[in-house]
């Protein structure tokens, strides 16, 4: 009966029913958007550092891993070091550097080169092929393969760098393309191939030997992650320890004014949803206080009259939410490729991530919104003096 | 004249050498508690025993580069041949900067150092600048995605408001029509009264919206300490702000007075 009435009540006004729901659906999109992108760089980013289990990573003390072109020596030693502590399983030592690939007949191909210990590798899946064992091989990405149009099994000539005053390309080595690998934290628009890091070393030169880039740790099961970085960051002051949670809050505050953004939008969406509801059915009620007065007359309870007109603005706000929903996965994904544009970003980074929680966060706060929002109408029409308004209605 | 020559001479070999200066950015000096006339020492790597010892000649505050934002480093300035001999460089530099003349100048320096040289090429300055604001102009589209997003929330909100406002005026215009007022004229005052309404809410959101610009501003700045302006209230925005508010405004109100003139006045009363 309740039910039956509300539904009447916001059939009564068709049109105006049916552009609040639209406003409660745009508000909702936006909420849904600004929890997805609150929440979604965050969980996508922390999915990435644990694609592969690695807890810790080493990199040149004061900076974020591959964020200079720093690069830590005496590595083989730190490497037995770190190796030596039964807490820790694995040891993965990663050293970066800049590769020109030639193509005859084009220009050099720019590549991002990692040189790694195939066995223990963590930067990247073999998509077909095998790993790179041998010193003269290499796997490439989808995107190197296809700028340079080798297959596996073909002989790539690849430099380190060029040296001007001899007028010659630097460290150059005759390499067979073995497998074809996903690059983990690459952007897609980065033609990448890792190989022994043994043989990178020796391409570098002087400036390269015994230095690596990174290393990242995979702790024992059970071994207290936090201890072992102690324990690193004890033994090893040259570099700075990073834990995923520390990694987590150093993008947590490059990327702060994304989540502030989501927060202010979210709350300013949860507002305007706010505002409808209870401007609609304010009005709704206004117009109704006679058969509001009458019902009382007749002996309707108080709670019956402010439990319909809750249900009025309870179900603006989850038609609302239940049209937006669909409408904010649709925009996220709109919003999610401008943002994946980013120069540099990994490709398995999302900015706008879909997880059912969020479809249920922004679902509750709208139905909570809701409640509220139909809250002061509905104490208004329980607490008419009866008589009163029934005179003036009569009156008017 | 020779003895004197001589004499200089020895007197310059007497002299100490002169100290090394460099200058460090505000960041590094309020972090570190830095003052011009300090001393530091630099070192390339943190593994090195030996460094050099310099002393802060100038803070240097940062340009607004957008580029720059996210990065919490610091920078430190010194003498090109200083900063080669600290990290073992050699005569080498990552790049020139060159002065020509104008923009003819420009093509015909790129074009004869990209024929001429190997291991590097020569760019335009602002295909330089593209290439580095690459993440500013992300950011920037992702703003006017969101912009657009909130104009349509806007205008459905203003348009419910609006509808609701007029309709509330049911029995004013009932009775106006009984007295004999004509539509039009109920039509011209319920559409002037939606535009005073609309205006009075955009002048009231410009103010809101310059205050939050203020605030957004000192937020963000205070945050990636830099002198780059966030948000800017210009008079296009203004503008586009005001005529989109009142246009809607004006809109809804036409729309919801022609409803209301089209029924008839007793019906616009209940009875």
């Amino acid at each position: 009966m309740i039910a039956a009435r509300a539904a009447a009540s916001l059939l009564r006004h068709r049109a105006r029913t049916a552009l609040a729901v639209l406003g409660v659906a745009v508000a909702a999109a936006m909420l849904l958007d600004m929890i997805m992108l609150a929440d979604g760089m965050r969980a996508s980013f922390r999915a990435m550092l644990d694609v592969r289990g690695f807890q810790l990573r080493l990199s040149p003390r004061g900076t974020l891993p591959f964020d200079t072109e720093a690069t830590i020596g005496g590595a083989g030693e730190i490497a037995r070091l770190l190796r030596a502590n039964p807490d820790i399983e694995t040891v993965a030592p990663v050293l970066g550097a800049a590769l020109h690939v030639r193509v005859p007949g084009t220009a050099d191909v720019s590549v991002v080169g990692l040189g790694v210990e195939p066995a223990v590798q963590g930067d990247y899946a073999l998509v077909r092929g095998r790993e790179a064992a041998r010193p003269d091989e290499l796997v490439a990405n989808a995107l190197l393969l296809r700028r340079t149009r080798a297959r596996l099994g073909d002989t790539l000539t690849v430099a380190v760098g060029y040296d001007p005053q001899l007028r010659t390309a630097r460290g150059t080595r005759r390499l067979v393309v073995v497998g074809e690998g996903r690059f983990f934290y690459l952007a897609a628009d980065q033609p990448a191939a890792a190989l022994p890091i043994a043989t990178l070393q020796a391409m570098g030169g002087p400036e390269r030997a015994d230095r690596v880039s990174l290393f990242m740790v995979r702790a024992r099961p059970g071994a207290d992650v936090e201890r072992v970085r102690a324990w690193i960051a004890e033994r090893v002051p040259r570099v700075t320890v990073l834990s995923t949670a520390t990694a987590m809050a150093a993008v947590d505050q490059r990327l702060s004014y994304f989540r502030q953004l989501a927060v202010i939008l979210g709350a300013v969406s949860l507002v305007v949803g706010f505002l409808l509801v209870t401007t609609l059915v304010t009005v709704s009620v206004n117009e109704r206080v006679g058969e509001i007065a009458v019902l009382r007359a007749i002996g309707v309870a108080r709670s019956r009259v402010v439990r319909q007109i809750v249900l009025e603005g309870l179900v603006l706000s989850v038609a609302g939410a239940v049209v937006g929903l669909g409408l904010g996965l649709v925009t996220a994904r709109y919003l999610n490729g401008i943002l994946k544009a980013f120069p540099g970003l990994p490709a398995s980074i999302d900015f706008f991530l879909f997880q059912p929680r969020d479809a249920a966060a922004a679902l509750g706060l709208l139905v909570v919104t809701g409640l509220v929002a139909g809250a002061f109408p509905a104490w208004r029409a329980a607490s008419l003096p009866i008589a009163r308004t029934l005179r003036q209605e009569a009156v008017a | 004249m020779l003895h004197l020559a001589l004499a200089l001479t020895l007197l310059a070999a007497a002299q100490p050498p002169p100290e090394r200066t460099i200058a460090v950015d505000e960041r590094l000096a309020a972090d570190l508690g830095l003052r011009v006339g300090d001393r530091v020492v630099l070192r390339a790597r943190p593994e090195d025993a030996e460094g050099d010892t310099v002393r802060i000649a100038a803070v240097t505050r940062r340009g607004a580069d957008p580029s720059e934002i996210a990065r919490d480093d610091y920078r430190v300035r010194l003498h090109l041949g200083q900063l080669q001999a600290l990290i073992g460089y050699g005569d080498r530099v990552d790049r020139f900067a060159v002065a020509t003349t104008g923009d003819s100048g420009t093509a015909a320096v790129l074009r004869r150092v990209n024929d001429a040289a190997f291991g590097f090429r020569a760019y335009r300055s602002r295909d330089v600048a593209v290439e580095t604001s690459r993440t500013f102009a992300v950011v920037s589209r992702f703003h006017r995605a969101i912009g657009v997003i909130t104009i349509v929330a806007s205008a459905i909100f203003l348009l419910c408001i609006m509808l609701l406002k007029v309709e509330e005026r049911r029995r004013d215009v009932a009775a106006l029509r009984l007295l004999g007022v004509s539509r039009a004229s109920v039509v011209r005052s319920v559409v002037l009264e939606a535009a005073a309404v609309a205006l009075a809410g955009s002048a009231l959101g410009v103010g809101i919206g310059w205050v939050a610009s203020a605030i957004v501003n000192a937020h963000y700045q205070g945050v990636y300490r830099t002198p780059l302006v966030f948000s800017l209230v210009t008079p296009g925005v203004v503008t586009l702000a005001v005529a989109l508010s009142v246009t809607l405004g004006v809109a809804a109100g036409l729309l919801a007075a022609l409803r209301l003139v089209r029924t008839p006045p007793l019906a616009l009363l209940g009875r």
